[in-house]
């Protein structure tokens, strides 16, 4: 078991920099999620800490050792594959048994490590089976097998759930959440997926372009986003982002924002940005009023059943919202959304950071 | 409405009968016919042929008279024959393990190589692409002896003595070898190449993580997922070793054959017999015994190499 601590961390593909110096701490036994869209570096920043790419500059320490310069199987890490790399001509026995090919331990005790790890995972009735007669949550659980049968320090896992279906994933999640909780080991997950990241991770860290956005608890994140990107990626459906004149008067900031004037306890810059999650604008009733006010004509509706979210044309765009499931607003009615000023995010027009 | 139904039957009533999946059925065939027919006619008819011609004596000229099984019993009592059958295995068990296990051996590298990637497999395809006459000529002027040929002009003036090669009877044939393997080598490398490009890069990763040796990387993953590839190959050039004859009539030309047939394969013996001595029945008796060898023999290594 250890901590992995990342200083200065620079990946350079030729003159492309794909990493940008990230700086990160992950305690002993923590679950951290990397996530971000493709190519902002979080798979490259993993293959590093497995020693699958080199590193440019900066450190990374696993327990106490700097291991820049270790090849793979000296960091006592494992790792599980997206396509899960599994071996297509080893049956599931032989596959777990080849993540101990070189330790040092007689054929009984290899085959009772196996046997234990396939005892966990559910895999006992497939171990003689080979891989092409797995489904794939099968397949990816021998993936884990074949890492956990080391005992490694870390686990890292790079978009290990993103080739299976909905369902299937959802079930995966809970499988790896409850395997954390059983071995308490760290583990470093990947994903694109910012629902496996809020499911699963203790923290999250947000990544883009090689830089580190925000790092924090799935609900602090969703909370208190550091920044527009922050704050559109994480939760679904995503934020509504509305541009928004602020004013200033008499040392009292306002927001010019509805239909009325919203006032603002802080000082604001002139533009900023406005986000309101769906689940936090209504749709008003006749007479009911709210902190914020705006007005527009239903364009979609969808039913999802303990909810609707509608979309509605209005001044600041397309938004969505949500109506009462049992009576949702027609299609081309006009409406009135509202939300509470509490749950108003400001963000910086210009930096897009939080105010 | 009805337009449209009477547009759609116009095709006529026999076509609108069948069902789909009978009218794809149609079409298939349509298609299949034109290289069935080909092949009835150009392949496989002369090979049913040399099944009767086998069994008959026929000079061209006169008509074939049935012997029975005549050509067969010379052929078996012919020391020529065992001779030209020793030669024809010894091409095979030498050739195919060692030109596949150079070309591995290439492939497995140049994988690995960035630069100049390209031109380097193109250098090692280039022969496969020369023809075979060309290649066997150059290849007699190295053997040579000095002051023209190559070879004898590197050996002796390091100071050995020079080595007779294709005048030779034990070193007729592996002189002779040589120039196959090479002009086979590039076609195996690409195709050896492609294998290995086909094993995702992750079976490689997962194993450097659990820190298997390069050794044990190649014996246990790369090894067994090239299978199919192996396979392919090894009985491919098997049957182009069974078969072997440009190489060696181009190389020993004057005395086609070899000092004392140390050189001459299967395929030689019968085509001096047919045009050289006409003795059609006996030429076709051995093209028999080199169908049934081939045959044999690919059956057989399909048959090891299977996944079991």
């Amino acid at each position: 078991m250890a901590g992995i601590a990342i200083e200065k961390l620079v990946k350079r593909y030729g003159t492309t920099q794909v990493v940008h110096g990230i700086d990160l701490t992950i305690e002993d036994g923590e679950f951290v999620v990397f996530v971000g869209p493709s190519g902002c570096g979080k798979s490259t920043t993993l293959r590093m800490i497995a020693g699958l790419e080199d590193i440019n500059d900066g450190t990374i320490s696993i327990g106490d050792r700097i291991v820049n310069r270790l090849e793979p199987k000296e960091r006592n890490i494992a790792m599980v594959f997206q396509n899960y790399a599994i071996y297509p001509h080893m049956s599931v026995a032989e596959n777990i048994a080849f993540g101990l090919y070189t330790a040092k331990l007689d054929k009984a005790q290899k085959r009772k490590r196996v046997e234990e790890v396939a005892e966990v995972l559910g895999l006992t009735p497939l171990l003689e089976r080979r891989p092409s007669a797995l489904s794939g949550g099968q397949r990816q659980r021998v993936a884990i097998g074949r890492a956990m049968v080391r005992d490694p320090a870390v686990f890292l896992f790079d978009e290990p759930l993103s080739n299976l279906d909905a369902q299937l994933r959802a079930q995966m999640r809970l499988e790896i959440k409850r395997l954390h909780q059983r071995l308490g080991t760290t583990i470093v997950f990947v994903t694109h997926d910012q629902v496996e990241a809020m499911t699963l991770a203790d923290r999250i860290v947000v990544m883009r372009d090689g830089h580190i956005l925000q790092v924090g608890a799935p609900m602090e994140l969703y909370e208190k986003p550091a920044d527009v990107f922050t704050a559109r990626f994480i939760g679904s459906p995503t934020m509504n982002v509305v541009p928004a004149k602020a004013t200033a008067e008499a040392g009292r900031s306002a927001l010019q924002l509805g239909e009325a004037p919203i006032a603002w306890p802080a000082a604001l810059p002139e533009d900023v940005l406005v986000g309101v999650r769906p689940q936090e604008l209504r749709v008003l009733g006749q007479g009911e009023g709210a902190d914020l006010v705006l007005s527009g004509t239903v364009a979609v509706v969808e039913p999802l059943g303990p909810e609707t979210f509608v979309h509605v044309e209005a001044e600041g765009g397309l938004l969505l919202a949500s109506a009462s499931a049992k009576n949702p607003p027609a299609v081309g009615s006009a409406v009135r959304l509202g939300s509470p000023a509490s749950a108003l995010r400001l963000f910086d027009a210009k930096s897009e950071r939080a105010l | 409405m009805t337009a449209n139904i009477q547009v759609a039957r116009s095709g006529g009533r026999l076509w609108q009968g069948l069902t789909l999946q009978q009218k794809q059925v149609v079409w298939a065939w349509g298609f299949l016919a034109v290289p069935i027919l080909f092949y009835g006619l150009i392949r496989f008819y002369p090979t049913v042929e040399a099944f009767v011609i086998s069994t008959t004596n026929w000079n061209l000229m006169n008509s074939p008279s049935f012997v029975g099984l005549a050509n067969f019993k010379r052929l078996m009592a012919d020391p020529v024959f065992w001779q030209v059958f020793r030669n024809t295995f010894l091409y095979l068990i030498i050739g195919t393990p060692f030109s596949l296990v150079l070309a591995f051996t290439i492939a497995y590298h140049l994988d690995r190589v960035r630069f100049m990637h390209g031109f380097i497999r193109a250098l090692y395809f280039l022969p496969f692409l020369t023809t075979a006459t060309a290649m066997a000529w150059v290849w007699r002027w190295f053997y040579q002896p000095v002051p023209i040929g190559l070879i004898n002009d590197v050996i002796s003036s390091l100071g050995f003595s020079q080595q007779p090669f294709l005048r030779s009877t034990t070193q007729a044939l592996p002189a002779v070898l040589a120039p196959a393997i090479w002009a086979g080598l590039g076609f195996q490398v690409v195709i050896f190449l492609a294998g290995l490009r086909a094993i995702p890069t992750t079976y490689y990763e997962a194993a450097r993580i659990d820190g298997v040796s390069d050794f044990a990387i190649l014996r246990k993953i790369t090894l067994p997922l090239l299978k199919p590839t192996i396979i392919f190959l090894v009985v491919f050039s098997s049957i182009g070793f069974l078969r072997i004859f440009d190489q060696v009539y181009n190389m020993t030309s004057g005395d086609p054959g070899g000092p004392l047939n140390a050189t001459k394969p299967l395929v030689l013996m019968i085509y001096q017999t047919a045009f050289s001595s006409f003795d059609m029945g006996y030429a076709a008796a051995q093209t028999v015994v080199l169908f049934l060898v081939l045959l044999c023999v690919s059956l057989l290594q399909l048959r090891l190499l299977r996944d079991r």
